[in-house]
C-alpha cells in the first residue's frame, strides 16, 4: 500500500504549503486517478507521493507522512525509493536521459542502473518494449522521436524499473487519441499484473475507463473521495474546474431537457 | 635542422595512411585542418618575424623575416599537424559511447560516465532546440535575414529561450533520472562494451613501449632524429 | 484579408521523408478550420507552409492568389501568426506583459495600438492578473495560453494554432475556444491543429483530416463525423467523437456535437 497520511507539503524557499491534510491509499493492482484544475496541487501530490519531494527537490512535509508498504519513504536515498515507486511527466523531452543513442538503450538505463545482471536487463527492455508496443522504435534515436512515441519510450523506462507502484502525471497530455488509447490500454495491464497507479490527468473519459477510484483535489486539499464512477457523476465536479466525461454530460443535458437519460446507453 | 621534421612528418604520414585504411581521410583532413587553422596563423606570423636570427629573407615595416625564423615556424607546423591528425583521428574514429563506457567498464563511476556523454549529447540536442526556437521566433516576425543590426537585436529572443528551457528543465530531467536509479552507488552490468582484439592489445602495447623508448632517448639526450 | 491556398504542394525533408503529398487546400478569409489527423500525417508540415517557415518542393501556397515564394518568413508573419506547440520554445521576456508586447512590437505597430492589444489579449486569456509576473513563476498551462496570447496580439489577418488545448484543464480550454470565436467574430482566419475532438468539432466550421501526408477528409463536423465517414477516419486511427457514435447508433443522422445530439434526440422523442 502506498499511503499518505494527513500529508501537508511545502515547496522550499516558500512558507505556506501547497498541499494540506492530504490522505490517500494505493493499494497493488489498483488505479487511482487525480483530478483537479491546474495548479491546485496534482503535480506536487505526484512528487510528494514518489518520496522525491522532499527527498530530491526538498522542502518539507509540514505535516502527516508517506508511507510505502509500511516504511515511511523520507530520508530513504532515492535510488532505492525508486524500486519501489517510479514517476512519470508529462513532458518526455526532459524524461529521456538524453544519453543514451537508441530506445533499446534508453528504457535499459534503468535496470542497469540498478546494476541488474546483463541478461536481466535485456529481458526486461524487451518486456516494457512489448507491453507497450513499441518494439518497433527499439533502434530510433530517443532525440528524433515525436512526442506521443517519446511518452511512449519514458513510460517503457519506468516499465523496466518493475516497481510496484507508478505515479503518472498527465500521462497522456501530449498524446493523439490513438495514443491516448494505447497507453490507457498498457496502463491497465500493467494493474492486472499487481502494479499500483497513481495518475492525475484531465481526460476525464479516459479516467472513467481504467480507474477504479477517483480522488479531486482543490486548493491543495482532497475535496471528494471514491469510486470512480460516483466521482465523475458528482455535479460539484465543475465547481472544482474538472470537466465531467462526455457520457455524464450528455446524461445531463438530456435530463436538463426533459429527455431520457436512458438513451445514451442505446 | 632537417631532424626538427623527420618525426613529426613521419606520423603524420602514419596517421594519414591509418585514415586511409580506416576510409576517413577526408573527414580528418577536414578536422583537423580546421582545428588548427587559427594557431597555425598566428604560429606563422610570430615566429617568422620574431625569432632571433641571422640571415634576413625580407623584410615588412620594421619587421625582419628570417631563415632561422621560417625554419622554426615550419617545425612548429609540422608538430601541429602531427598533434592534431592524431588526436582527430582518434575522435573521428572512436565511438564517443563506446569509448566512455569502457572507461565505466574498467571502474570509472557511472556518474562520470553520464556526464561525458550528456556533454557530447548537449550539442546536437542545443542545435535542435535552436532551430525550433528560431522557428517559433521567425513566426512572430522576428527576421533573421536582415541586417547585422536587427541580427543582434534578435539575439535575446533566440537564445533566451534556449537557456531558460535548459535551466528549468535542469530539475525536471534530474527528478527522472532520479526515478531510474541513477544515483545508486555501484557498478553497473553495461550491455555495451568496445569491441577489443589480442591484436589491438598488441598495438596499445608496443605505442606505450614506444612513448617510453622517445622520452627515455630524449632525456638521455641521444641525436637520433625522431626527437627533433 | 487573406485567402489561403495550397496548390498539389508536396513536401519531402532533407533526409527524404515525405511529408505531404499533393495537397490541395483552399481556405477562405474568416474561415475556422480543424486539421487533425495521427502524429505524423502532416499536420505540422502543413501549417509551416502557411507562412513560409517550409518552402514546398511541388506546388504552391498562395496568398490571395499571389505565389509566396518570394516572401520572406519575416514579412508573411505579418500575415499568418503561429502559436507553436510548445511554449518553451518563444518565451524570453521577464513579464507576461512583455512577451505579448513582443510580436506586435516586431510587426511595428504604434505603442498606443500594441498597448491596446496586449490589453485586450490578456484578457481574453485571463492573464491580466499576472500580466506583470514572470512567466515562469506560472504553470506549463499558463504559459500555453501565454503564448496563444502572444499571437493573437498580433493581429494578424490568419491565426494558427498548434495543439492549443494540451494540458489545458476545463477553464483553460474555455479560454482557447473564447478565444477563438472573438477571432472569428472579428473577421480573422483560425486554423488549429487538435487532437482534441469535442474542441474540434464544437468550435470549428471546417474540419480537415489527414493522413500520411495526404489530406483524407475536408468537410463540416457532421460530414467528417459522419457515418459513412468512419471507415476513413478508422484507417487514420481517429474516432468520431462519442455524441456522433451515438446519434449515428439511435439512427438520429450526424449529431457531431453534444448539442447537436440532444437537439436531434428532442426532436425526435420530446414534447
Amino acid at each position: 500500500m502506498l499511503r499518505l497520511a494527513a500529508v501537508s507539503y511545502r515547496y522550499p524557499g516558500y512558507a505556506t504549503p501547497v498541499l494540506h491534510d492530504v490522505t490517500l491509499e494505493l493499494a497493488p493492482g489498483h488505479i487511482v486517478g487525480v483530478v483537479g484544475a491546474n495548479e491546485s496541487g496534482k503535480s506536487t501530490l505526484c512528487l510528494v507521493a514518489s518520496g522525491l519531494a522532499p527527498g530530491s527537490i526538498g522542502g518539507e512535509l509540514t505535516s502527516g507522512t508517506v508511507d510505502i508498504d509500511g516504511s515511511p519513504t523520507t530520508g530513504r536515498p532515492l535510488h532505492e525509493l525508486a524500486t519501489h515507486v517510479g514517476i512519470g511527466f508529462q513532458n518526455p523531452a526532459t524524461q529521456l536521459s538524453g544519453v543514451s543513442g537508441s530506445v533499446f538503450e534508453e528504457v535499459a538505463l534503468g535496470p542497469m542502473d540498478l546494476g541488474l545482471p546483463a541478461r536481466e536487463t535485456v529481458a526486461r527492455t524487451k518486456a516494457a518494449l512489448a507491453t507497450l508496443g513499441i518494439e518497433e522504435l527499439a533502434e530510433r534515436a530517443p532525440r528524433r522521436l515525436s512526442g506521443g512515441q517519446g511518452q511512449l519510450v519514458v513510460l517503457a523506462s519506468l516499465l523496466a524499473m518493475r516497481s510496484p507502484y507508478l505515479v503518472l502525471d498527465e500521462p497522456t497530455a501530449q498524446l493523439d487519441p490513438e495514443g491516448t488509447r494505447l497507453v490507457g490500454e498498457a496502463l491497465r495491464r500493467l494493474a492486472g499484473t499487481g502494479t499500483g497507479l497513481l495518475i492525475t490527468e484531465h481526460k476525464t473519459d479516459l479516467l472513467a475507463d481504467i480507474c477504479d477510484r477517483l480522488v479531486v483535489i482543490d486548493g491543495g486539499r482532497l475535496v471528494a473521495e471514491g469510486p470512480a464512477e460516483e466521482i465523475l457523476s458528482e455535479p460539484a465536479l465543475e465547481g472544482h474546474g474538472v470537466e465531467p466525461p462526455t457520457a455524464v454530460r450528455l446524461e445531463r443535458a438530456l435530463v436538463e431537457r426533459g429527455l431520457d437519460p436512458e438513451l445514451i446507453r442505446g | 635542422m632537417l631532424g626538427g621534421y623527420v618525426g613529426p612528418i613521419a606520423i603524420s604520414v602514419a596517421m594519414l595512411l591509418a585514415a586511409r585504411a580506416a576510409g576517413v581521410t577526408r573527414a580528418l583532413l577536414r578536422a583537423s585542418l580546421l582545428l588548427s587553422l587559427p594557431i597555425a596563423v598566428s604560429v606563422v606570423l610570430v615566429s617568422v618575424f620574431t625569432r632571433p636570427g641571422s640571415t634576413v629573407l625580407f623584410t615588412i615595416g620594421p619587421f625582419d623575416a628570417t631563415v632561422e625564423g621560417v625554419d622554426f615556424a615550419a617545425q612548429t607546423l609540422v608538430r601541429l599537424l602531427a598533434i592534431s591528425l592524431s588526436i582527430g583521428l582518434f575522435i573521428i574514429t572512436t565511438e564517443a559511447r563506446a569509448f566512455v563506457f569502457d572507461l565505466e567498464r574498467r571502474g570509472v563511476p557511472a556518474r562520470f560516465t553520464f556526464v561525458a556523454l550528456a556533454t557530447i549529447e548537449a550539442v546536437p540536442t542545443l542545435v535542435d532546440r535552436a532551430a525550433t526556437i528560431a522557428e517559433s521566433q521567425r513566426a512572430r516576425g522576428l527576421d533573421t535575414e536582415g541586417s547585422l543590426r536587427a541580427r543582434v537585436r534578435g539575439l535575446l529572443p533566440l537564445v533566451g529561450p534556449a537557456v531558460i528551457t535548459s535551466l528549468t528543465d535542469v530539475e525536471e530531467r534530474s527528478l527522472a533520472l532520479e526515478s531510474r536509479a541513477f544515483s545508486r552507488p555501484g557498478r553497473r552490468h553495461l550491455l555495451w562494451s568496445m569491441p577489443d582484439s589480442g591484436r589491438q592489445r598488441l598495438v596499445r602495447v608496443l605505442l606505450v613501449l614506444a612513448l617510453v623508448a622517445a622520452i627515455v632517448v630524449r632525456i638521455a639526450g641521444l641525436p637520433l632524429p625522431v626527437v627533433g | 484579408m487573406t485567402r489561403l491556398s495550397l496548390e498539389r504542394v508536396g513536401f519531402v525533408y532533407p533526409d527524404g521523408t515525405r511529408a505531404l503529398e499533393a495537397v490541395d487546400l483552399d481556405v477562405e478569409t474568416g474561415a475556422s478550420v480543424a486539421i487533425i489527423g495521427q502524429n505524423g500525417s502532416g499536420k505540422s508540415t502543413l501549417v509551416r507552409h502557411l507562412d513560409g517557415l517550409l518552402r514546398p518542393t511541388e506546388g504552391r501556397v498562395l496568398h490571395d492568389g499571389a505565389d509566396t515564394t518570394r516572401l520572406r518568413t519575416a514579412a508573411m508573419a505579418s500575415v499568418v501568426g503561429i502559436a507553436f506547440q510548445d511554449p518553451g520554445r518563444q518565451i524570453f521576456s521577464r513579464r507576461i506583459r512583455d512577451e505579448v508586447a513582443f510580436g506586435p512590437r516586431i510587426l511595428g505597430r504604434s505603442p498606443q495600438r500594441v498597448a491596446a492589444s496586449v490589453a485586450a489579449a490578456l484578457e481574453l486569456v485571463g492573464l491580466t492578473d499576472v500580466a506583470d509576473q514572470n512567466p515562469y513563476d506560472s504553470g506549463y498551462s499558463r504559459r500555453k495560453l501565454l503564448a496563444l496570447a502572444s499571437v493573437y496580439a498580433m493581429e494578424t489577418p490568419v491565426v494558427v494554432l498548434d495543439e492549443p488545448t494540451t494540458g489545458q484543464d476545463a477553464r483553460g480550454v474555455a479560454r482557447v475556444a473564447a478565444l477563438v470565436a472573438t477571432s472569428i467574430a472579428a473577421g480573422r482566419t483560425v486554423i488549429a491543429i487538435s487532437h482534441d475532438m469535442r474542441f474540434v468539432a464544437e468550435t470549428f466550421a471546417r474540419v480537415v483530416v489527414m493522413h500520411r501526408g495526404r489530406i483524407v477528409l475536408d468537410g463540416s463536423p457532421a460530414d467528417v463525423f459522419a457515418e459513412d465517414a468512419w471507415p476513413t477516419l478508422a484507417s487514420t486511427f481517429i474516432e468520431a467523437p462519442l455524441p456522433a457514435r451515438l446519434g449515428a447508433r439511435l439512427g438520429l443522422g450526424s449529431t457531431p456535437t453534444e448539442r447537436a445530439f440532444v437537439d436531434a434526440v428532442a426532436a425526435r422523442h420530446g414534447p
